[in-house]
């Protein structure tokens, strides 16, 4: 289908019909409805279940077709055969469902058959589906919720840039509850499950032209239409970042090869052929992607590679330092000029350099000065500030010192802050004020190798076009 | 590029029930996309072989050609440095009985005699389908350790002159093209455009699946596709 814009009624539904709807604590369905009603979703809410003649003290209705008014989503969350039928009886009523019922292709041939004829059944009426076998939709603005995991299980987060597209359910909750738990804001979630209807490049289509998104975060098993995948990330990347992880690596990806090509092609090299092509920033496993999605759910695209590190730990400073130069960013020395303002502006004991060691007689003042002076002007794109709690004269304010910093330079800041307990607590405080930071100086780094990448120079327009 | 001329190859070969082409077909469709060939004459006998040498100009290369011997330097099909007449009788003579030791069922359709190419820094140029992203195209380090070596960058095809480029330098044997240890800086371009012309041949030619140079031996001026092997869908 294709549609630009035709996801608009998912993510912001004045009405739902929630089938299969009941009073009965630990439904599937009672989930749904429970989430709805705690996300603070405004919209008007029609139950539908022909077994019901009213669920929650509200009017239930026996098929979408009997509501009297027009629905702008139908969420679905009974058993496949009877999904397939609700969906058989909406009398027009609506044009987009998202089904979360599993039993479909995921279950083999006799799931697959009710696939096939919800298809048909979907495609003749011209109403588009997200799922089945999904969680759906999460979305903070329209306070959207189909995830059927209730909150104190599993957060959600609060509203923010970021949006997520994944194959994967349990990932995308997953996902969502450790951003929750970093103050990482997000604009939408999707889960599509077995893409019956919308896929992977209808996501990227629709979140190409969302304002709400600032970056796009993609976990990916398999693509359907591997060349419009292409185009639709090709178009999405050229507006704003999307980052990827790719799972199921292993296979090989042209059968009965019969040249070296075809033997070295593995799926996988094929993949990140494809990401290359379409400007995605590839990222590697799941400790990145949430690191990925920190970074650039908090902070910017940087310009360029060239990166200032400050700490108060020399040994971490190396660290940084070598990371730093094995994921590609250039931590260059202090220019000339640059180097004898320093050295006139601090103490002799501060190793002045990159990394710039203010060692255990720092001050919160110290870590803002540095910065300010080593970000402003054009000698570096972003910064990983580093400090080690130990020394005295740092106090919680530092956190707030640094982020006030960070609105002023518009630039990249990254917090590297390894350590136990009274470490871990400050932290979640930098999260509280934006800033992400990160408990290893590898993670710190990869995640801004990765806001390093944010920014395509000379775009080059993919055209599916000419493959036919 | 020769969009006509190639069809008529491969649906040739296609109507002769092979799914592969021979070499001198595959170096056909090379030259037919304006990518550098050696000079090189398809002979039957010794004595044609003698007289096509001397128009080429010793010392020659002498290959079998078969579709039974997709690896044919192991299959003894392949005499390099051939200085003269009486050495090509020789060396022509152990090849049919090296193949015939190796491979007794392979049918020789023929043999290549060609120029004997000057040492160049190998490299591999080749080109696959793909079912769901369709064509893509690798460059890497070229020879016969490079399915060992799997020094390589891909990308979907077609590229341009710039990812070609971009493919280049994510290779580890790039700096060997740039003048590595006192050597002289070698002719990218012309490697991009081979890149280039390669990753578009899928792109316009259905029956053909995948297609490869190993190896295109790069020069300080030019590169040379010194061997080429073709598969069909």
């Amino acid at each position: 289908m294709g549609i630009i814009s035709g996801l608009d009624k998912f993510f912001n539904p004045g009405s739902i019909a929630l089938v299969g709807a009941s009073d009965k604590p630990g439904k599937l369905s009672g989930k749904i409805l429970e989430s709805l009603r705690s996300s603070g979703f405004k919209g008007k809410i029609y139950p539908v279940n022909p077994a019901y003649r009213s669920v929650g003290g509200q009017e239930c209705y026996p098929a979408i077709g009997d509501i009297k008014e027009d629905v702008d989503l139908a969420v679905v969350a009974v058993p496949a055969a009877a999904a397939v039928e609700a969906l058989r009886q909406t009398g027009g009523k609506t044009h987009a469902a998202v089904i979360i019922s599993g039993g479909f292709s995921e279950m083999g041939n006799d799931g697959a058959r009710l696939e096939k004829e919800l298809k048909d059944i979907v495609r003749l009426q011209g109403i588009r589906v997200i799922g089945p076998n999904c969680m759906g939709i999460y979305d903070s603005f329209s306070r959207l919720d189909t995830f059927f995991i209730s909150d104190d299980r599993v957060g959600r987060p609060g509203p923010g840039s970021l949006s997520i597209i994944s194959q994967s359910g349990s990932f995308a909750l997953t996902a969502m509850d450790e951003l929750a738990a970093e103050d990482v804001g997000i604009a939408r979630v999707i889960s599509y499950g077995n893409r019956a209807d919308v896929n992977e490049s209808d996501c990227l289509e629709f979140l190409a032209d969302d304002d709400h998104t600032g970056a796009v975060a993609i976990y990916m098993e398999s693509v359907e239409d591997g060349r419009r995948f292409v185009d639709a990330a090709s178009r999405c990347s050229s507006k704003k970042p999307v980052i990827a992880v790719k799972v199921g690596k292993l296979g090989a990806g042209i059968s009965a090869a019969r040249s070296h090509t075809g033997a070295i092609a593995g799926r996988y090299e094929i993949y990140r052929a494809a990401f290359k092509k379409a400007g995605i920033i590839e990222l590697e496993g799941y400790e990145d992607f949430i690191g990925g999605c920190k970074a650039f759910g908090m902070q910017r695209s940087a310009a360029g590679n060239r990166i200032m590190i400050i700490t108060d730990g020399g040994g971490i400073g190396v660290g940084l330092a070598d990371a730093c130069a094995s994921m590609g960013l250039d931590a260059a020395p202090l220019g000339k000029h640059l180097k004898e303002d320093m050295l006139g502006s601090f103490p002799g004991y501060v190793v002045v350099g990159n990394p710039f060691d203010l060692t255990g007689s720092v001050t919160n003042e110290m870590f803002a000065d540095v910065l300010e002076k080593t970000m402003e002007g054009d000698y570096y794109d972003m910064a990983i500030v580093a400090p080690m709690w130990g020394p005295p004269q740092l106090t919680d304010e530092l956190v707030d010192i640094i982020a006030k910093k960070s609105g002023v330079i518009k630039k990249p800041i990254l917090i590297c802050t390894p350590g136990g307990d009274y470490t871990r607590k400050r932290m979640g405080l930098f999260h509280k004020a934006g800033l992400p930071a990160f408990q290893t100086p590898e993670s710190t780094v990869r995640a801004a190798a990765a806001l390093s990448k944010g920014v395509r120079k000379g775009t080059r327009p993919f055209k599916a076009g000419i493959h036919g | 590029m020769d969009k006509k001329e190639i069809e008529k190859i491969v649906k040739e070969a296609l109507s002769l029930g092979r799914n592969m082409l021979i070499e001198p077909e595959a170096v056909e469709v090379l030259r037919l996309n304006h990518i550098p060939v050696p000079d090189l004459r398809v002979v039957k006998d010794v004595a044609s072989a003698i007289e096509a040498s001397m128009k080429i100009g010793f010392p020659v290369v002498l290959k079998a050609v078969s579709e039974d011997l997709p690896h044919k330097s192991e299959a003894g099909g392949v005499a390099v440095g051939i200085k003269d007449g009486k050495e090509l009788e020789s060396r022509w003579a152990q090849m049919i009985l090296d193949i015939a030791f190796r491979n007794p069922a392979a049918t020789i359709e023929g043999f290549i005699v060609e120029k004997m190419a000057p040492k160049g820094i190998e490299v591999i140029v080749g080109c696959v389908r793909d079912e769901q992203f369709g064509p893509v195209v690798m460059f890497g380090a070229g020879g016969i350790a490079a399915e060992l070596v799997k020094d390589v960058s891909f990308r979907l095809a077609p590229v341009d002159r710039a990812e070609a480029f971009d493919m280049m330098g994510e290779t580890k044997c790039f700096p060997l093209l740039t003048g590595y240890r006192g050597d002289t800086v070698k002719d990218l371009n012309a490697v991009a455009d081979v890149i280039v012309r390669l990753s578009e041949i899928l792109e316009e030619s259905e029956g053909l699946r995948e297609i490869e140079i190993n190896p295109l031996l790069v020069y300080d001026k030019g590169v040379l596709a010194v061997d080429a092997r073709a598969a069909l869908k």
